[in-house]
């Protein structure tokens, strides 16, 4: 049982650089948290401050109710799985995954069954005498899980744990990490800046930037509703389209226009910005119909990318990645109307980077 | 039969020189001492020169002397890797902490290495001697000995004394080597075991000491190579005194060489003393390799 909370939590190194800057963070007991951020944003230092590894600067660490900043790392009731793998390399697999068992002190028939049985969900029963350096990186990968999993730690820490791994292995690698967290009722802290990554395995994601959080929600909040423009455009692949422009109000509705174009906006948007940005997520399009916005514009690129493809389309001087059906016919050059889905565009104040839409 | 490229030609023209040299001052001293430990070549007769087969080495190896001089070299060298291995894993692990002055510590611990051998030998004569030694004056200050002591002239703490001079000398190259050693072990793995629970003693019986042990064959194997053939300090400071108690096996080749201009069995001794430290250091490789 671990819930854990940051308390104003601020970590600076000695060269006056400041990594986290009071962060404010609740976890919930059992809670499958992922911490999503480009390289640099705090987020492995934030978990690092949980293992014990990094000391706090300012603010409190909170394990329940117990704080945590000056107890050990060795204290502590963590697990954790560096991007690394960080695997002892001079003891075999068997000792690696028996390591934090024997600094425990758990008896020896009881540390055989535990090792035993992680390596059997893990399939690596048959590669428990070899050492580290005579495994393939997807080995190594499951090992460095092995070691976490038999602790049966409150608080499961990955640190990037599928970035050295190929796209496909990386995959199902994510199924085990889902199956490990329900059966192991542990707190798990994940760190990663692979947006897939976080979007499939999350309970909740925490977007960082710079030492700060800029948004915490669900999967489905991070990716329908970003809280600001970095957010928006960090996640989705290809990335959002942003396109400036300017708020009016036309016939009491709201709009929003560039140049010629112009777009109607849903009422969940505030009007109190005058420079705007308007985000269209390149799925986000339809065919041109009479209800819809439309959106019109010429062909620059069209690229099949098996399933569906992706457009280059020209836009009041802005060019908008689409992805449509692969039967939609097109032609590099020509003229092409789309129809939005309105419930779906973002709207953001240009200065500030703030979403516009009004809380729910 | 492959035609000889140009490169190669140039490479072999541009070789050629240095294999030369290296032929000259390397190749023939070899292979002319092994010829020379053949034959019974004495100076004082110079004109006589019969070929005596492996008389020579027999004659070396069933000399009881000899083997007073191998075990007193076997103790010398023991004594001397032993305390380089302690004091430079203590040296190397001070120095791989950050602390302020750490660089400055670093450039200091690097003279003993810089001064050269005949030097340092000098400089720890006057150190140990009876009259006007660093040493007794020392100690006297402190309160430590009552008289001054003639250090060297003790036959019991000749050798140690000598192993303390060579160990001054040495301890910064293996410091650095296992330096290096140290900065190579990956900073996750200490996260990595103390995140399992293991204290900071037990990360390094776990993982420090581990990760140093190519530093350590290293070490073990370059410096028992220098101790078993070392020189300069038995000629400066001892002489193979007192009464032969330092009377090591280098020693004794150049006593046997240049004092009783007895070249067979000086090359006899000399080409022992090369197919020993061969075949120890053969067996400290295939020993610690295994464990690595």
């Amino acid at each position: 049982m671990a819930r854990i909370r940051f308390q104003s939590v601020t970590k600076r190194y000695a060269n006056g650089a400041t990594a986290v800057a009071g962060l404010d963070l609740d976890i919930a007991d059992q809670e499958f948290l992922v911490l999503l951020g480009p390289s640099g944003c705090g987020k492995s230092t934030t978990l690092n401050m949980i293992a014990g590894l990094e000391e706090i600067s300012e603010g409190a660490l909170l394990f329940d109710d117990r704080t945590m900043n000056n107890v050990p790392a060795h204290r502590r009731d963590v697990a954790m799985v560096f991007q690394s793998y960080a695997l002892y390399p001079h003891k075999s697999v068997f000792e690696n995954i028996a390591f934090g068992l024997r600094m425990r002190r758990v008896p020896e028939p009881e540390l055989r069954r535990r090792v035993m049985d992680a390596a059997a969900k893990l399939e690596i029963a048959h590669l428990l005498e070899r050492r580290p350096s005579q495994l393939s990186g997807g080995q190594r990968q499951r090992v460095a899980l092995g070691r976490a999993m038999v602790r049966e730690p409150s608080v499961f820490l990955m640190d990037e744990p599928l970035s050295n791994l190929d796209a496909s292995l990386r995959i199902s690698m994510r199924a085990q990490i889902r199956h490990l967290h329900a059966q192991m009722h542990s707190t798990f802290v994940y760190v990663t800046h692979d947006q897939a990554e976080a979007l499939t395995l999350a309970d909740r994601i925490v977007v960082m930037r710079d030492g700060t959080i800029q948004q915490i929600g669900s999967p489905d909040d991070i990716y329908e509703r970003p809280a600001n423009l970095f957010v928006a455009s960090f996640l989705g692949s290809p990335a959002i389209n942003l396109l400036e422009g300017a708020l009016e109000t036309i016939g009491g509705t709201l709009c929003f226009r560039r140049g010629a174009l112009t777009v109607p906006l849903p009422a969940c948007f505030r009007g109190d910005a005058r420079e705007v940005v308007l985000g269209l997520r390149p799925e986000d399009v339809g065919p041109a119909t009479s209800e819809a916005a439309q959106i019109h514009g010429v062909v620059d690129t069209a690229m099949p990318a098996g399933s569906d493809q992706f457009l280059g389309v020209a836009v009041e001087g802005a060019m908008l990645f689409l992805r449509v059906p692969k039967d939609v016919r097109v032609r590099e050059g020509e003229p092409i109307g789309f129809g939005l889905t309105e419930s779906r565009l973002h709207l953001f104040d240009r200065t500030t980077g703030r979403s516009l839409r009004r809380a729910a | 039969m492959r035609a000889v490229t140009h490169d190669e030609r140039a490479a072999a023209g541009l070789l050629a020189g240095l294999v030369a040299v290296l032929m000259a001052v390397t190749a023939f001293p070899i292979l002319y001492s092994l010829w020379i430990s053949l034959f019974a070549v004495n100076l004082r007769r110079p004109n006589r020169m019969p070929f005596v087969g492996l008389d020579n080495y027999i004659a070396v190896l069933s000399s009881p002397a000899f083997w007073g001089s191998v075990g007193r070299t076997a103790l010398f060298s023991a004594l001397a890797v032993a305390a380089i291995l302690v004091i430079a894993t203590l040296v190397a692990l001070l120095l791989d902490q950050e602390f302020p002055g750490r660089r400055i510590l670093s450039a200091c611990l690097l003279i003993p290495w810089a001064i050269p051998s005949v030097v340092n030998g000098l400089m720890w004569k006057w150190i140990y001697d009876s009259n006007y030694g660093a040493l007794n004056g020392l100690l006297l200050q402190l309160g430590f000995i009552g008289s001054a002591t003639i250090w060297l002239g003790d036959s019991n703490r000749t050798l140690p004394l000598i192993a303390n001079a060579f160990i001054w000398k040495e301890v910064p190259l293996a410091a650095i080597l296992l330096l290096v050693t140290l900065k190579s072990i990956p900073a996750d793995l200490y996260g990595a075991a103390a995140v399992d629970g293991a204290p900071a003693w037990r990360r390094f019986f776990a993982i420090t000491l581990p990760a140093l042990r190519p530093g350590f064959l290293l070490v073990t194997l370059y410096e028992a190579m220098m101790a078993v053939r070392h020189f300069d300090l038995f000629f400066l400071l001892t002489e193979g005194g007192p009464g032969g108690a330092s009377d090591v096996v280098a020693w004794r080749i150049y006593v046997e060489t240049f004092r009783n201009l007895s070249f067979g069995t000086g090359a006899a001794m000399s080409y022992i003393l090369a197919i020993a430290t061969l075949l120890m250091s053969y067996a400290l490789i295939r020993g610690m390799a295994r464990t690595l």
